[in-house]
């Protein structure tokens, strides 16, 4: 059996003030969809950025593919993580070959993959077009092209939606089903609960920098069913330090 | 970092160099600059402007080829400082300006092949800068005296040649503070109180070839007075602080 594409062990990280992740466990399976929620703030992008090795944790592990991060294969790894890489002088096909060089791709591969993913992402017409001419949700679709052409098996994207039209939304979430189908693990964050639900085979909520439950995707009323989740939370925080808080202090 | 993936971040870097209005306008401006501004200075020197003749000194006022590489040596040591530096924090600190960085992570070419791969292509940029600006200086040279350099002109070309290379070493503490202070202001603040404390130590001469900082400028305008020992020792500078740079990199974290 192939190991998780993702699997954070007791992560955690502490900026102090209450801020960061804590002691967060996390798979992702292959083929597998699993979405982060949370409010603002709860530590979705903090969880990714450890992922990512752009955090280094206090405590915890991380495996991409059953290896740990620093040997990683990275060629295999594709993320949006706050801003779209683009760079606003070079035209939309230049940005996507620079990314898919970077990921180790052959110049006359990449030409492919380039041509390939502005069809899939309804790029073509910006192919030509300097970044910094392109519209909020087409730069970041842009990124998200820069993340998803070489067809990584480990997907990372916080907040993909962000930004993009309805068009946008449904081009993103066909290209996550099918890299997923393919065997990708993809692992998203989001506080767009319609738009998870209808995605992801998984949703794990965050609160404080803590995993603080799941919810069912196939859910009648996922609203309420997060906010419960979240107000528990919040409450049991207000009333005293959590067990596992004291236990790390 | 292997071979492969330094010469696929070495064409990244340099395609965006190539795009890049920062590093083209730079160029222009710090060729163009240094000619107009040796050109008026000297013919300004020589026409009997006794202030500005003491502050260049007894070569400018000499006029013609000898005057005019005097002051364009003079203007590079200063306004490359400064104009190669504003590159540098360019190609550095825009990746933390833009928010690009993140996509510089979790990638198979690894940042310190990245931050190299910047080295790199600013080195190149620094040798076609300082082809240019000296190609300009010749050709003004040649417009405003009507003579073909002699010998010993072509001897101070040269010597403006390897100023402005040597120069160019200079700034790289700002992509080193660029990368500590994730930013264009720590940069270019670095170039700045680089480039004051250059100024300050060539004006106070004395043993101011042992300051690398000041060597390279001293060397052009007063020859005699900088061994070529003294000239090395520049080198340092761009080799110390380009390794803490690849450092930084290495151990680049997003936590602020």
């Amino acid at each position: 059996m192939s190991p998780p594409r993702i699997q954070a062990r007791g992560l955690t990280r502490d900026f102090g003030g209450g801020a960061g992740g804590y002691g967060i466990d996390l798979e992702v399976a292959p083929g597998e969809i699993h979405a982060l929620v949370g409010l603002n703030g709860a530590g979705k992008t903090t969880l990714m950025r450890l992922l990512l090795g752009m955090l280094r944790p206090d405590a915890g592990t991380v495996l991409l593919n059953g290896r740990p991060r620093e040997a990683a294969e990275w060629a295999r790894v594709g993320h949006l993580v706050e801003t779209p890489f683009a760079y606003g002088e070079l035209d939309g096909r230049t940005n996507l070959t620079l990314a898919a060089r970077l990921h180790g791709v052959g110049a006359p591969e990449a030409a492919r993959m380039v041509h390939s993913v502005l069809t899939e992402l309804n790029l073509g017409r910006y192919a030509a077009v300097p970044a910094r001419r392109l519209s909020l949700g087409n730069r970041q679709r842009l990124g998200l092209a820069a993340a998803l052409q070489h067809h990584p098996e480990i997907i990372v994207l916080d907040e993909p939606t962000n930004a993009l039209d309805p068009a946008g939304v449904i081009l993103l979430r066909e290209a996550l089903v099918r890299r997923a189908a393919a065997g990708a693990g993809v692992l998203v964050s989001s506080h767009h609960l319609d738009e998870v639900a209808r995605v992801a085979h998984r949703i794990t909520v965050i609160n404080r920098g803590r995993v603080i439950g799941a919810l069912d995707p196939h859910g009648i009323d996922i609203e309420r069913s997060f906010f419960a989740l979240v107000h528990a939370d919040d409450e049991r925080a207000a009333r005293g330090r959590p067990e596992d808080e004291r236990r790390a202090a | 970092m292997t071979g492969r993936t330094l010469a696929i971040a070495v064409a990244v870097e340099a395609r965006k160099a190539v795009a890049s209005r920062v590093l083209v306008s730079t160029a222009l401006l710090l060729s163009l600059g240094v000619a107009v501004l040796a050109a008026a200075t000297t013919a300004a020197a020589h026409a009997g402007n006794e202030q500005l003749a003491a502050k260049l000194g007894p070569l400018a006022l000499a006029g013609g080829w000898p005057g005019l590489l005097a002051v364009a040596a003079q203007v590079t040591a200063a306004a490359g400082l400064l104009a190669f530096g504003v590159g540098l924090s360019w190609l550095y600190a825009r990746e933390f300006t833009d928010g690009t960085i993140t996509g510089l992570f979790a990638l198979p070419v690894t940042r310190p092949t990245i931050a190299l791969a910047k080295l790199i292509v600013y080195l190149v940029w620094t040798v076609v800068v300082a082809v240019l600006l000296t190609a300009v200086v010749a050709v003004t040279g040649v417009a405003i005296t009507g003579d073909l350099p002699a010998a010993t002109d072509w001897v101070g070309l040269g010597r403006l040649l390897a100023l402005a290379v040597m120069t160019a070493a200079l700034p790289v503490p700002a992509a080193w503070t660029g990368t500590i202070g994730r930013g264009l202001l720590p940069a270019i603040a670095t170039t700045v109180a680089l480039l004051a404390v250059a100024q300050v130590v060539v004006v106070a001469g004395g043993a101011g070839g042992w300051f690398p900082l000041a060597a390279p400028a001293l060397w052009a305008v007063l020859p005699g007075t900088v061994s070529p020992v003294q000239l090395l020792l520049t080198a340092t500078v761009p080799v110390g602080f380009g390794l803490l740079t690849l450092h930084a990199w290495r151990r680049l974290q997003l936590d602020r």
